[in-house]
């Protein structure tokens, strides 16, 4: 890959429960803010959990200028709220873009579910008539990055890629893949989940969300929490980004994926998977395990993932592994779904940029399973110059980004 | 340095048939997929044509382990990917030895699934909602259980981009070897038939207009209002060409280059982001348009998208005489979706083999307000000269896949 040209990070963009918007998120972040409270969107009295992480001040009309705001789902919203933020942050002038060479690369969970939760309610109800043709027209995953382009008048290529809880990552790693190739000049990558009934219901029913709060390698834990949210990165190649002028936060270095093949929701009991992709993605950037000054976890907060998590880690960097920190932003944000590793993905900008790691918030009791450097509670100062961000789905998807202080 | 992308083997379960060469030939012939609606669980509404391959038994093609976790899109995948395994000849003994990816391109996976289980959880209450649905209501459920089945331990992805989904996923897959290190990727699409999105789609108003006997759409017809919707799954075994010929693979054809845009307007300038998309294609390829030796149009019978795929080949390929041959196969095996493109192309591997393309059933005369294409209702023969592919959502994805045969390879 080193011949390739440099693919970088020039703008950042994001709407979560605790921040909208770069400088709002990091210091929430950094305060170690949590986003999480009782769910509004549905009734959760048959439930034995109630607490989510939603977003509750987005306004859509805020963002969303040439679409019909009402008509398209609120993951759309989301994804177009954080596409504008991003591109604000790039400070890049579309006036002077090539259109048909800017592409949206989004990954999802869910798409947008609530349509499909609309047509189960008037499926329920017997009365199918009343499913129009919104159904259609709105719910299919693919119309998230659709929205987004139509949105900003991108006419290159737009393609969802619903990975479940790595699709961010897998989106990323696609977009850097079209801008080394020069089939696109710019790309919007990132992801976007709006809170979803089913999926919900579905980690409820699995005894996987925690009562109430989301601690990532603690001894205690007792879950996930639910959440939903959207972040998108501007990414252009690095004699672009130069010859505009434009503030680079960092490369994308390189990355790895692989599959388990072994359980649709259970990681590999040894982490084989997972460290496979952690090789990979530092074979492709060139780097050393040592090199690593930052892990931006999966981190769950669900007992086996934190735990496999660790194992993976120690796997792939040996003792190494006792002194890279790791630290979780699902303590804070709880799990955003598809949108996750593109949130994440911001954090290890910021953190290379910012020389500042957030915390794991709701850390007590170290667990003798999870042993490594979580970064507890408080955000720390350090000089990050290469970050690593983790991610992990059901269907046995791993991945794993690397991102790198721009040199050049 | 760029690899060349080579196909080594290709699977596929449609309303035609489980071979490749049984698909070309009843398109050659113009035989009529005859799908299966289910008038008991349809709540009133009308096939017209629409339904599921009735034929399909997954127990047929998958032995030895427990179907049950399979919904049905995953067992339409996990089927058409034992068949592209074994006519790519990647036995168990190799894909454990040489970690094999997949690229999966689907529209819905499976928004039955999705419906079901939370239908059942509206109903019964939360807790009586099924673990196992919950794992099959993400959309990389088909492709995440394909891996489990067949032991891919490579790279697994999925790709929606509508009725697009499955050349975007063939595109994917390509530049994963060209430019990624990948070596072997199984990729191409797949959707089940369903009747949450049959529903769907009838009350958007998309579908075929008429359910009288021996009506059916025709693409490019001046009577056309809509497709039929079926299901189907299509794979195809991509390899790096180097590792392919090093192993003694057979190889059937190569990728010679694709292209996408997006129409941002919603409409107008469709056309031209198909034109686009099919020039990428040709650039990329290198090839110049007037060495395409056919086309296996998109279209499916619907009234804007037919129309504006005629003005892109037109305008693309203009003056170019003699004009390009041009087949639309979903006027027999209707609109599939997410296998939609991963078929053509399946059934473009076929057609620069025997060098006969299939022609478009009921087409007699070409729509007088579309510009003349160079269609024929009955098969013919062609040039064994490169194939373009196009795939076209029906919201403004336009997708281009530019293949050869295997004896225009050197």
């Amino acid at each position: 890959m080193n011949s390739w040209p440099k693919v970088v990070v020039t703008g950042i963009g994001m709407v979560t429960s605790i921040g909208t918007g770069r400088e709002s998120f990091w210091n929430a972040l950094l305060a170690g803010r949590c986003g999480f409270g009782p769910v509004k969107g549905f009734d959760t009295s048959r439930y034995n959990v109630h607490v989510g992480a939603e977003i509750h001040d987005f306004k859509p009309e805020d963002y969303v200028r040439h679409l019909c705001g009402e008509t398209i789902g609120r993951s759309s919203q989301l994804a177009i709220a954080a596409a504008r933020l991003a591109l604000s942050d790039a400070s890049l002038d579309l006036s002077g873009t090539d259109l048909e060479h800017a592409g949206v690369c989004a990954g999802t969970t869910s798409g947008e579910p609530q349509f499909i939760e609309h047509f189960d309610d008037h499926y329920v109800q017997g009365d199918l008539k009343k499913v129009g043709r919104e159904f259609i027209t709105r719910y299919p995953c693919h119309v998230v990055p659709c929205h987004v382009a139509m949105e900003l008048g991108f006419a290159g290529e737009t393609l969802m890629i619903p990975t479940a809880c790595a699709a961010g990552n897998y989106a990323i790693a696609h977009a850097s893949d079209l801008l080394r190739a020069g089939r696109a000049s710019i790309m919007l990558a990132g992801g976007a989940d709006s809170f979803s009934r089913i999926t919900y219901t579905g980690f409820a029913r699995l005894g996987a969300i925690a009562p109430e709060v989301c601690q990532p390698f603690d001894r205690q834990r007792k879950g996930m929490v639910p959440g939903e949210g959207a972040a998108f990165l501007v990414l252009e190649r690095m004699e672009d980004a130069k010859a505009r002028g434009a503030r680079v936060y960092c490369e994308v270095a390189g990355y790895g994926l692989s599959c388990d093949a072994h359980h649709m929701t259970a990681a590999h009991p040894q982490g084989e998977g997972a460290a496979q992709a952690i090789r990979t993605a530092l074979e492709q950037s060139g780097l050393g395990p040592e090199e690593v000054d930052y892990i931006s976890a999966h981190g769950t907060g669900t007992s086996t993932n934190d735990r496999l998590e660790t194992i993976a880690v120690k796997r792939s960097f040996g003792q190494y592994a006792y002194q890279v920190p790791i630290s979780s932003i699902k303590s804070m944000l709880g799990h955003t779904m598809g949108a996750a590793s593109a949130i994440e993905a911001t954090v290890c900008a910021l953190a290379i940029t910012e020389g500042r790691i957030p915390p794991t918030v709701n850390w007590r009791e170290r667990d003798p399973e999870c042993d490594l450097d979580y970064v507890p509670n408080v955000a720390r100062k350090r000089h990050v110059r290469v970050a690593m961000n983790n991610a992990y789905a059901f269907g046995g998807n791993n991945s794993s980004l690397v991102f790198r202080a721009s040199t050049a | 340095m760029r690899k060349r992308v080579v196909i080594t083997g290709t699977g596929v379960i449609c309303s035609l048939g489980d071979s490749p060469s049984d698909l070309h030939a009843s398109l050659c012939n113009g035989m009529a997929s005859c799908y299966q609606f289910d008038e008991s669980a349809s709540n009133g509404f009308r096939g017209n044509g629409s339904g599921k391959i009735g034929s399909f038994q997954a127990e047929s093609y998958l032995k030895g382990k427990n179907l049950r976790p399979l919904d049905r899109t995953a067992q339409l995948v996990v089927s058409a990917a034992k068949l592209a395994l074994d006519d790519s000849e990647w036995a168990p003994e190799r894909l454990s030895a040489n970690p094999a990816g997949l690229v999966l391109g689907t529209m819905f996976g499976s928004v039955h699934t999705i419906g079901k289980f939370d239908r059942h959880a509206v109903q019964q209450g939360p807790a009586c909602a099924s673990p196992m649905d919950f794992a099959n209501t993400v959309i990389n459920a088909a492709a995440g259980q394909t891996a489990i089945w067949h032991n891919l331990r490579g790279l697994n992805s999925t790709i929606a981009s509508g009725s697009a989904s499955g050349l975007a996923a063939l595109r994917y897959a390509t530049d994963l070897i060209r430019f990624g290190g990948q070596k072997a990727i199984l990729a191409g699409g797949a959707d089940e038939f369903c009747f949450e999105s049959f529903c769907g789609f009838e009350r958007a108003g998309m579908l075929h207009g008429s359910d009288e006997p021996g009506t059916f759409p025709v693409p490019f017809h001046s009577g056309r209002t809509g497709f039929v919707v079926g299901e189907a799954a299509g794979l195809l075994m991509l390899e790096e060409r180097e590792s392919a010929l090093d192993r003694g693979a057979r190889i059937l054809a190569e990728v010679l280059g694709h292209g996408s845009k997006y129409d941002c307007s919603g409409g107008e300038r469709a056309a031209r982001s198909i034109a686009c998309a099919m020039q990428e294609a040709l650039q990329d390829g290198e090839i110049s348009p007037e060495h395409v030796g056919c086309i296996s149009a998109s279209a499916n019978g619907s009234v804007g998208t037919d129309r504006d795929e005629a003005v892109a080949i037109t305008s693309v390929f203009n003056g170019k005489t003699p004009a390009v041959p041009v087949t639309a196969i979903k006027s027999m095996i209707g609109e599939t979706l997410g296998a939609a493109g991963s078929l053509q192309t399946i059934d473009m591997v076929e057609t620069l083999r025997g060098c006969t393309l299939p022609g478009i059933r009921g087409l007699a005369e070409n729509d007088p307000l579309l510009p003349r294409l160079n269609c024929s209702v009955a098969a013919r023969d062609i040039k064994r000269s490169p194939a373009l592919i196009n795939s076209i959502g029906l919201d403004g994805n336009a997708c281009s896949l530019l293949i050869a045969g295997c004896s225009a390879l050197s």
